[in-house]
């Protein structure tokens, strides 16, 4: 039996090693550098590590980090300094209680936000005091479980990440720094465990339990072979996938597809290139128009969608205009009670009740799009046939005639209704791609309503059916060069990702998190093996038969 | 001299980012620029040029800041300042 503390489990996974407590040092060393040159060199080394963070994708911690680097020379921080050391405290004392100051005052706002931005001031002037001193970077020496009172953004980055192997702090919660950035690097971290800077300096080594939210002091042998056996099985699995996250999704013979990722904000967008991306195939707009009292106007969606188009440098981007209605209901745009939303009034349906919504939302990606420089792609939801095409078309013409200065959009329509997959050969001609909602087509399909629990059993896309419909778009599209994607969540199950390459598809559009799973299982097997699978999948009864077929070829 | 009063829509208010463009779009500048949080407390103003200054304003959504400049471009930064902020500070806004 260990002794243990318990806290927040705030990253999960499991780590068992030598703790290495981290103390924002005192400094009463003797200053080799002006306080001038000290800041500027501060101010350089935290925005290296910003953009080092904004590389990885990681744009929230950068942005904390930018605003360092200029707090690092703020004028007022500088003169406070300066004030100080005239009046005979040492340069290094001095920048620290300037910054002390500071963050005391953010604190007495009561502004929680801003109490928060004390620490990165105490942050950027230890580390100022720290330069000027002569004392090198915190640095690890050997695998470590960090522990601290907090750990800052900038000494995460900043710490070898081979050799830190979880982070256990005094303070924090789920939604600190902290907790976000280990999270986001796959760090097992427990927050809020008090005393564990007092009892690590105690022990030799600490078991961190990222799941449970638990510190083993000393662990006994069963409690580290516990913790080791987890996080080996856990980080195989993950090890491997993620070493494939950014490789190209091909074949092991080399046929390539496309790795698009799905999102639903802005913000997502630079994470899911870092990820591993080639493209953004469904942008999902709806969050333009969610949780508002008025419908956002042009300028509003505008500014939103280039921000999307800046981070894919010169990447495409497919907007999918908002598909609302349905089981998505919008406050300010009233809809009938229905008895079937989901075969209702929803998406481009919506047309007739709200003649502006989608003028307005075409006009808007035009303008972006004009103003980034970049092609947009368009892709309109619950398109069924040639008079629904034709609608979407003079759309388009009609939103370019009044913004004339974009480029000429990419029109693609999603398939999603059954109509659409049997007048695939009529439409393919007509648009610039296809990509296939295999979530909708399924419940259409089979006439299982999705959101009915009591039939999440028929709701399979593996299911015969669906393969021969997705075979069918492949066939009617290959004339025309019109592009087939799939951006439901069959893309990103690895399974559903094999049949979609042996049935033909070009591109696969999921949640970036799954973009490792899929390229390490399509990278294990040939097109030609796929191909063959794929067929014999379309013979079979069920989709249980399908997955059983591909997990055991 | 030249000044502006302008109401600040950006959602979190002046907090780092925003703060962080304000005060880089001030450092452009030759004249003096400072800032007041008139909604908070009109007897306070700070440099527009440190981003400390500025976040410790605790400029929140709705509240209304006013910008005073002096100095030979005062005009044009009190222009460009005043667009900026509009603007949203490169920020997504909505009328309130």
């Amino acid at each position: 039996m260990t002794s243990e503390l318990r806290g927040t489990p705030a990253a999960p996974g499991m780590a068992v090693a030598a703790p290495w407590i981290y103390r924002a040092a005192a400094h009463a060393g003797v200053e080799s550098m002006s306080l001038d040159e000290a800041s500027a060199a501060a101010a350089d080394e935290i925005g290296a590590l910003g953009a080092q963070l904004r590389d990885a994708g990681r744009e929230e911690e950068a942005e904390i980090l930018d605003a360092q680097a200029m707090m690092a020379v703020d004028p007022e921080l500088q003169a406070a300094a300066a004030e100080l050391a005239a009046n005979g405290a040492s340069p290094a004392a001095a920048i620290i209680e300037a910054g002390d100051a500071v963050a005391s005052q953010f604190e007495a706002t009561g502004d929680e936000f801003l109490a928060a931005r004390g620490a990165d001031v105490r942050d950027v002037t230890a580390r100022i005091a720290r330069i000027m001193t002569g004392v090198p970077a915190p640095r690890l020496e050997r695998r470590s479980v960090v522990v601290a009172a907090d750990l800052p953004p900038s000494v995460t980055v900043e710490l070898d990440r081979e050799l830190l192997v979880a982070i256990a702090l005094e303070g924090g919660s789920r939604t600190s720094h902290a907790a976000i950035l280990s999270r986001s690097l796959g760090i097992p971290a427990v927050v809020g465990v008090s005393g564990v800077c007092d009892a690590a300096a105690a022990v030799s080594e600490l078991g961190v339990d990222g799941d449970a939210g638990v510190i083993h002091l000393d662990p006994d042998a069963e409690t580290s072979a516990r913790l080791a056996d987890a996080a080996a099985a856990a980080g195989d699995r993950v090890a491997l996938d993620a070493g494939f996250a950014t490789t190209t999704l091909a074949t092991a013979d080399g046929h390539r597809v496309a790795c698009a990722a799905n999102i639903s904000e802005p913000a997502e967008a630079a994470a899911a290139f870092s990820a591993g991306a080639d493209a953004i195939g469904l942008f999902r707009t709806e969050f333009a128009f969610a949780g508002r009292a008025t419908a956002p106007d042009e300028a509003t969606q505008a500014a939103a969608y280039a921000a999307v188009l800046r981070a894919s440098a010169g990447r495409e981007v497919i907007f999918r205009l908002a598909d609302i209605g349905g089981d998505k209901p919008i406050a300010y745009l009233p809809l009938e009670p229905e008895a079937n939303p989901f075969l209702g009034v929803r998406a481009i349906r919506l047309a007739e009740r709200h003649p502006d919504l989608l003028p307005t939302q075409v006009r808007a990606i035009l303008r972006a799009s004009a103003e980034v420089g970049q092609r947009a792609s368009i892709m309109a939801p619950m398109v069924a046939d040639e008079e629904d095409l034709e609608f979407v078309q003079r759309l388009v013409a009609d939103a370019r005639a009044v913004v004339t200065d974009a480029p000429a959009p990419r029109v693609g329509i999603m398939v999603e209704i059954p109509s659409a997959v049997l007048l695939a050969d009529r439409l393919a001609p007509h648009v610039e791609f296809m990509s296939i909602g295999t979530n909708d087509l399924t419940q259409y399909l089979l006439a299982a309503d999705r959101s009915n629990a009591a039939l999440a059993g028929r709701q399979d896309p593996l299911h015969p059916a669906v393969l021969r419909a997705i075979r069918r778009v492949v066939e009617a599209a290959a004339p025309s060069s019109c592009e087939v994607a799939v951006c439901g969540e069959m893309a990103g199950d690895p399974v559903g990702a094999l049949v979609l390459v042996g049935l033909g598809v070009d591109e696969l559009s999921m949640d970036p998190r799954a973009f490792g799973a899929v390229k390490r299982a399509a990278a294990n097997r040939t097109l030609d093996e796929l191909v063959v699978l794929a067929m014999a999948a379309q013979q079979m009864s069920t989709a249980a038969e399908v997955r059983t077929a591909v997990e055991a070829s | 001299m030249a000044d502006a009063e302008l109401e600040v829509l950006n959602p979190s208010g002046l907090h780092a980012r925003p703060a962080a463009a304000f005060v880089r779009a001030s450092s452009a500048f030759a004249a003096d620029v400072t800032v007041t949080n008139l909604t908070r407390d009109a007897a306070r103003s700070a440099s527009a040029k440190s981003v400390l200054g500025v976040m410790g304003l605790a400029v929140a959504r709705g509240h209304r800041i006013r910008i005073v400049a002096e100095g030979e471009d005062a005009d044009e930064a009190i222009a460009s300042l005043t667009e900026l902020v509009s603007s949203g500070l490169g920020e997504a806004i909505d009328a309130a």
